[in-house]
């Protein structure tokens, strides 16, 4: 007799948790004879049966009246044939661009090929190959000094109001402009190529890479914080004074610039910390811009 | 006593093979790129979709956000189902993974109108015979429960899956469904009143 509780006991135990499923009818047949004989002699476990498929018809009726919606499936498939959010920036991108190749000084173009131009013939000349990399950013600071801001864009305060971010325009704009000065000074480079042999090709690119990219970006800076003029005068000037040499200064001068200006020169001569710097002004630069529209505000008020 | 137990249980969705082939069937065309299977896909398992985005969302509109988000997700990575379960299965987890998802990016939490919008219950003759007072408990108690909880009972009763399913569809260890039930079980016992499992105790 004990033996026998023990077994219904274990047997309890074992069916208890299997009632929901039961409830639910996903037994199968072996199984389910198994609960049904032990259902039939454990009214603790009938009980808890009767629960389970009140809840299992208060679920099913709950949900009775769900209908699906229609019209899912095809809005649903528009979404599918949408094009990615890559393809839209792509588009978006090249619509910014080709907008901005428009509102960007014309003068800019062909003055910036006359003068790299110039350029190349004055080095051709006087066959001096490093003079590519003194006048390239010097065209490329003048043209970048011009290309944002109330000074040089007429139409700054409709630019401003459009609801694309100006550092957005402005970052357009440098593609643009910037592009179109490398692109230049690669071909000043390889017309060049004429006087050198072609392994310094590369070696002529970083003589120039490097303050092609800081002194535009210094003087973008500068013309966004000040005017264009002072601004590429300033660059210009900070440009020159790797150009100083101390000993034409009073001996005790002299003695306490010369490590200043070494390091000064030094600067201008590593194409990487240039560019690192010429970035990190780009982005200010980017910063700047946003802020343009509330300086013009203030100062018009 | 709220329901006849020698009536026969409420059958869940037959897991016969005649499912299961024309759930692979579906599936190939998805992959081939068939555009009318996505319809097919959404007649045969729309409304259970729906009814389990409804039922956690809690709200109609976001429910149906829920399954559009849905039927993209299936026909961009129809690939990823390799057949090993059941498509209702793998359907119902990406509506409980999105359903959660957008939860989380509400910023309103769901207010008593809301619930009230959840859809009417259209009980069958026998049962508005058996209107009690019971049944009115049994309904608050489902109410009362946690969405995890309450998910496990439709996913076991309303969407017939067995428990290793409903584990992966919520995407917890197979133990933590049993205690779900069994928890859930325990809250509505307190609910109600079992006058009979009390006698026979």
């Amino acid at each position: 007799m004990n033996d026998h509780r023990r077994n219904h006991r274990r047997n309890h135990q074992g069916l208890v948790d299997r009632l929901p499923l039961y409830a639910a009818g996903q037994l199968a047949e072996p199984e389910r004879a198994k609960l049904d004989r032990h259902l039939a002699i454990c009214p603790s476990c009938r009980a808890e049966l009767e629960l389970w498929l009140a809840v299992g018809s208060e679920v099913s009726s709950a949900n009775a009246g769900v209908q699906a919606p229609a019209g899912l499936v095809e809005r649903a498939r528009e979404r599918i044939q949408a094009p990615s959010a890559l393809q839209r920036a792509i588009t978006r991108t090249f619509s910014l661009l080709f907008s901005q190749a428009y509102l960007v000084r014309r003068e800019m173009w062909p003055s910036s090929a006359i003068l790299m131009a110039m350029g190349i013939m004055t080095t051709l000349l006087l066959q001096k190959v490093a003079l590519v990399s003194y006048f390239a950013p010097l065209v490329a600071a003048a043209s970048l000094a011009a290309i944002f801001g109330p000074e040089h864009d007429p139409a700054c305060e409709l630019t401003l109001a459009t609801p694309t971010a100006s550092w957005k325009i402005l970052l357009a704009r440098l593609t643009l402009v910037h592009g179109y000065n490398l692109l230049l000074t690669l071909g000043a480079s390889l017309i060049v190529l004429f006087m050198v042999p072609p392994e310094l090709l590369w070696g002529l690119i970083l003589s120039w890479l490097g303050p092609m990219t800081f002194l535009p970006a210094l003087a973008l800076l500068l013309s966004l914080w000040t005017g264009s003029g002072n601004s590429v005068a300033v660059a210009y000037g900070l440009w020159l004074l790797q150009f100083v040499h101390p000993h034409w200064l009073p001996g005790y001068l002299a003695a306490l610039l010369t490590p200043v200006v070494d390091a000064y020169r030094q600067f201008w001569a590593s194409p990487l910390m240039l560019v690192s710097a010429g970035l990190v002004l780009l982005l200010a630069a980017l910063w700047l811009s946003g802020r343009m529209g509330t300086r013009l505000v203030r100062e018009q008020l | 006593m709220l329901v006849n137990l020698t009536a026969k249980a409420p059958c869940a969705v037959p897991n016969t093979m005649t499912n299961n082939d024309k759930d692979l069937t579906l599936v190939q065309r998805l992959v081939a790129g068939d555009d009318a299977a996505m319809q097919d896909l959404y007649a045969a398992y729309g409304q259970r979709l729906y009814a389990y985005a409804w039922r956690l969302t809690g709200d109609p509109a976001q429910a149906e956000d829920v399954v559009q988000d849905t039927l993209v997700v299936v026909w961009k990575s129809i690939r990823k189902f390799r057949g090993e379960g059941r498509l209702l299965a793998w359907l119902l987890g990406i509506v409980h993974h999105l359903a959660l998802k957008s939860l989380r990016h509400r910023s309103q939490p769901i207010t008593p109108e809301l619930e009230e919008t959840l859809p009417a219950r259209l009980p069958s003759p026998e049962q508005q015979a058996e209107q009690t007072a019971q049944a009115e408990l049994l309904r608050a108690g489902l109410d009362r429960l946690s969405l995890n909880h309450r998910a496990v009972l439709e996913l076991v009763f309303y969407q017939g899956l067995n428990l290793e399913e409903v584990a992966a569809v919520c995407r917890v260890p197979l133990g933590t469904v049993k205690s779900r039930l069994s928890h859930a079980r325990r809250s509505l016992r307190s609910v109600l009143s079992w006058r009979d499992l009390e006698e026979v105790r």
